[in-house]
Parts: C-alpha cells; sequence; structure tokens
C-alpha cells in the first residue's frame, strides 16, 4: 500500500514537471501557440459613422523612434544632506520604431456660393483653410529592441502602449515644423483646376485662393486642436 | 570626591547623548527617501520619409474600435492578452482613377462620371492609439502582429458593406451637385462608377 501511494505520488510529479516544462515551450514559441491555440473570445464593435465632403490633396509618411530610458533613482534626504543615487540593476531601456500617416485636406462641407466668384469668364474660388490629420500608424512590432537589467520585470503591454501613445502625440504636436500646409494648398489648385478646365474654364481665367491671409501658428493651432 | 567626578561624568554624557538624540530627531524628522521613475519618452525627431500630392474625395468615415484577445491556455493557468485597436476607413474616390472627359457639358446640363467608391487608404489602423486592456504572460512582437492582422480583417469585414459604399455614393453624388452648382451650373447630373 504504502509502495503504491510512493509510485503514484512519483508518477503525478513526473506528469506534473513534463506538462510544466511543455507549457514553458509554449510560452518561448509564442507565434506558433498564437496560432494554434489562440483563442478569439472576446469580440467588441464600435462604429461611428460620418458623412463628409474632404479633399486630401497632400500624404505624408513620418517615421519616429520612439525611446524611453527608465532608470530607478533613489533620492531624498538625511541629516539635511541631499542624495540622488543610481539604484544598481534597475536600468530599462527600450526603443519603438513607428510609422505614421498625415493628410492634409481642405473640408468642403461648408463650401457655399460664398467661396465662389464669377466675373464674365473668370472664375475664383476661394478654399477654406486646409488642416491635418494622422490618419494611420503603424508599430514596427519586429525591430523593437529593449535592454532589462536583472532586478527588473519585462516591459509590460500596458507600458509600451503608453509609450506608443507619447510617440503618437510627439508626432502630432511635431505638424507645424513640417510644412504640410503650404503643399496642400498648391496641390488642391493641382486637383481643382483640370477639373474647372473640364467644365469650360480656360486655365488663366481661373484662381484658386485661400479665405485669408492666416497666421500660420493660428492655422496650427487649430490642425492641432482638431487632432486632439 | 572621585564619586563627584563620576557623577558630573555622567551628567556631561547624559547631556551629550541628549543632544545627539535631538539633533539626530530633527535631523530624521526632516529626512526623507523617495524611489523615482521615469514615465516619459525621449525627445527625438520625427522624420519625414516622403510626401505626395494626392487628390481623394472622402464621403463617407467610420471610425471603428475593436477589442481583440488572444488566449494561451496552460495546465496551471491560461496566458491571455486583450487590446483595443482604433481606425478609421475612409470611403471616397480617387481623382488619379477618373476617365477622359469625365465631365462633360451636354447642352445646359453638366454630366458628371465619377470613378468607383471605395476604401481610400489600405492603412486605417492607428496602431500607436492602441490601449492595453489585459495583459497575463508573456507575449510576443509576432503574437501583437497577428493581433494587428485580425483587427485589420475584422474592422473590414465590419465597415467594407455594401450599405455603406451606397451611402458614401449617394453622399459623393450629392456634394459633387452641390459643388457644381456653386460653380454655376443648375443642372448637374453625377453618376457613379459601380466596381468591376
Amino acid at each position: 500500500m504504502g509502495k503504491d501511494i510512493v509510485r503514484y505520488l512519483l508518477c503525478m510529479g513526473c506528469a506534473i514537471i513534463l506538462l510544466n516544462s511543455c507549457q514553458g515551450d509554449a510560452e518561448h514559441d509564442g507565434q506558433a501557440t498564437a496560432g494554434q491555440q489562440a483563442v478569439d473570445s472576446l469580440p467588441m464593435l464600435i462604429l461611428q459613422i460620418q458623412k463628409c465632403a474632404r479633399l486630401y490633396t497632400t500624404e505624408v509618411h513620418v517615421h519616429k523612434i520612439v525611446t524611453h530610458d527608465d532608470v530607478i533613482r533613489l533620492r531624498g534626504s538625511l541629516l539635511k544632506k541631499d542624495f540622488n543615487l543610481t539604484v544598481p540593476l534597475g536600468d530599462r531601456k527600450i526603443a519603438i520604431p513607428m510609422n505614421a500617416t498625415l493628410k492634409a485636406y481642405i473640408d468642403f462641407s461648408q463650401f457655399s456660393e460664398k467661396n465662389v466668384e464669377r466675373n464674365g469668364e473668370r472664375i475664383t474660388v476661394i478654399l477654406p483653410d486646409p488642416k491635418v490629420e494622422m490618419t494611420s500608424s503603424k508599430i514596427d512590432q519586429k525591430n523593437i529592441r529593449q535592454y532589462v537589467a536583472i532586478a527588473r520585470a519585462e516591459f509590460s503591454d500596458a507600458e509600451m502602449s503608453s509609450y506608443e501613445q507619447q510617440g503618437r502625440q510627439a508626432i502630432i504636436e511635431s505638424i507645424p515644423s513640417l510644412g504640410i500646409i503650404e503643399t496642400a494648398q498648391e496641390n488642391a489648385a493641382r486637383v481643382l483646376v483640370p477639373m474647372l478646365v473640364e467644365m469650360g474654364y480656360k486655365e488663366e481665367n481661373i484662381t484658386i485662393a485661400f479665405r485669408k491671409e492666416f497666421k500660420t501658428d493660428r492655422l496650427w493651432l487649430k490642425s492641432i486642436e482638431a487632432l486632439r | 570626591m572621585a564619586q563627584k567626578y563620576r557623577s558630573a561624568e555622567i551628567a556631561v554624557i547624559a547631556l551629550l547623548a541628549l543632544v545627539v538624540a535631538v539633533w539626530l530627531y530633527r535631523g530624521l524628522q526632516s529626512s526623507h527617501v523617495e524611489l523615482e521613475v521615469n514615465d516619459g519618452i525621449g525627445l527625438t525627431p520625427t522624420q519625414i520619409e516622403s510626401i505626395k500630392a494626392i487628390g481623394q474625395w472622402e464621403f463617407l468615415a467610420i471610425s471603428d474600435e475593436e477589442l481583440i484577445d488572444t488566449v494561451r491556455k496552460g495546465f496551471f493557468r491560461n496566458d491571455q492578452l486583450a487590446r483595443i485597436y482604433y481606425g478609421t476607413l475612409r470611403l471616397g474616390i480617387d481623382m488619379r482613377q477618373v476617365g477622359p472627359d469625365w465631365i462633360r457639358l451636354e447642352n445646359d446640363t453638366l454630366r458628371v462620371l465619377l470613378p468607383p467608391v471605395g476604401l481610400l487608404d489600405n492603412n486605417f489602423i492607428d496602431e500607436a492609439r492602441t490601449k492595453s486592456f489585459f495583459e497575463s504572460g508573456k507575449w510576443t512582437a509576432q503574437d501583437r502582429e497577428q493581433m494587428y492582422k485580425r483587427a485589420y480583417h475584422r474592422m473590414r469585414q465590419h465597415c467594407l458593406t455594401p450599405a455603406n459604399i451606397r451611402t458614401a455614393e449617394d453622399n459623393a453624388r450629392e456634394n459633387f451637385k452641390k459643388l457644381l452648382r456653386t460653380m454655376g451650373y443648375q443642372n448637374v447630373e453625377v453618376e457613379v462608377r459601380s466596381e468591376k
């Protein structure tokens, strides 16, 4: 009886070790397991549909490497003496490459007769201010590089998402320095002039103008507000 | 006499100990120690890879959120990763696809033949906006890439419906008529080519 119990316990122990090692392998090879055992258990869908009339005139592809240097520092004061020390073996670093597409557009939803001036054979189209929107972004998952010291935990998915969102915001904030608006205005003319020529106007009689002599800074602020 | 000296010594030592204790107490009261962890990202430049002129009219924007999760079954516990992906599918027409004589003036009627309405850009997911909802276990870049692909296909499946394409076509007709009327043409007929 006693031998049976020992044998039973030994068998159970071997089985647990074997299964546990299988689980370890599975975790190591994420792609294979994701393909074989990944189960979709939480489908959810939220949709928002919006009618619009926008003419996209310029597409810009940008690249950014988001970096995060995570060093734990011990700081404070002891007996009125300040100190600021780096905790040994507490470094973590990550670099996340990302690509984004920005598009500049003219919003025609409020376009009316007030935007068109006709004088005989001449036509002047006064367009609203161009705006810029981030239409997509893609994280280069395969080229993410990270270093984690022995005393620290791996970067979690939530932490990486937070850095990616900060990187996205940094791209939006850099839009004013990219000079897209001027290009968007020129390109709007390139789309509209051939259309007006098809309608029977002579090219030399067509003028594409913008709503006002706007201050670039104000325009950018508007565009950024719209993105947020 | 010796006892007197000893008493004085004890009194001095006690006084010194009191002074040191008060000094230490005051010093420790004003002391503080904290661990500081940096949550921000570094300052890196945003580089322009390309700029190109396009001519795309957008008539319907469908914003979508998809909760994608993946579960890896183990003996003792299941590992799980759930992320929320955001994307906007833009339906409209691409002016590169217009045919010759797409705008014709016949008597007093302006006839317009627009190219088929379709998805303006195949890259519509804003992956940098993705929210991590739940994570247990260790997940790799390949796992996240697979989840991105599933979100992509699900968004296409949910948003690129015949009903949405019809709505975009109707809006295209309506807006082109409005645009051309503002330019002085009262009789405008707009047709949208159907996808082959």
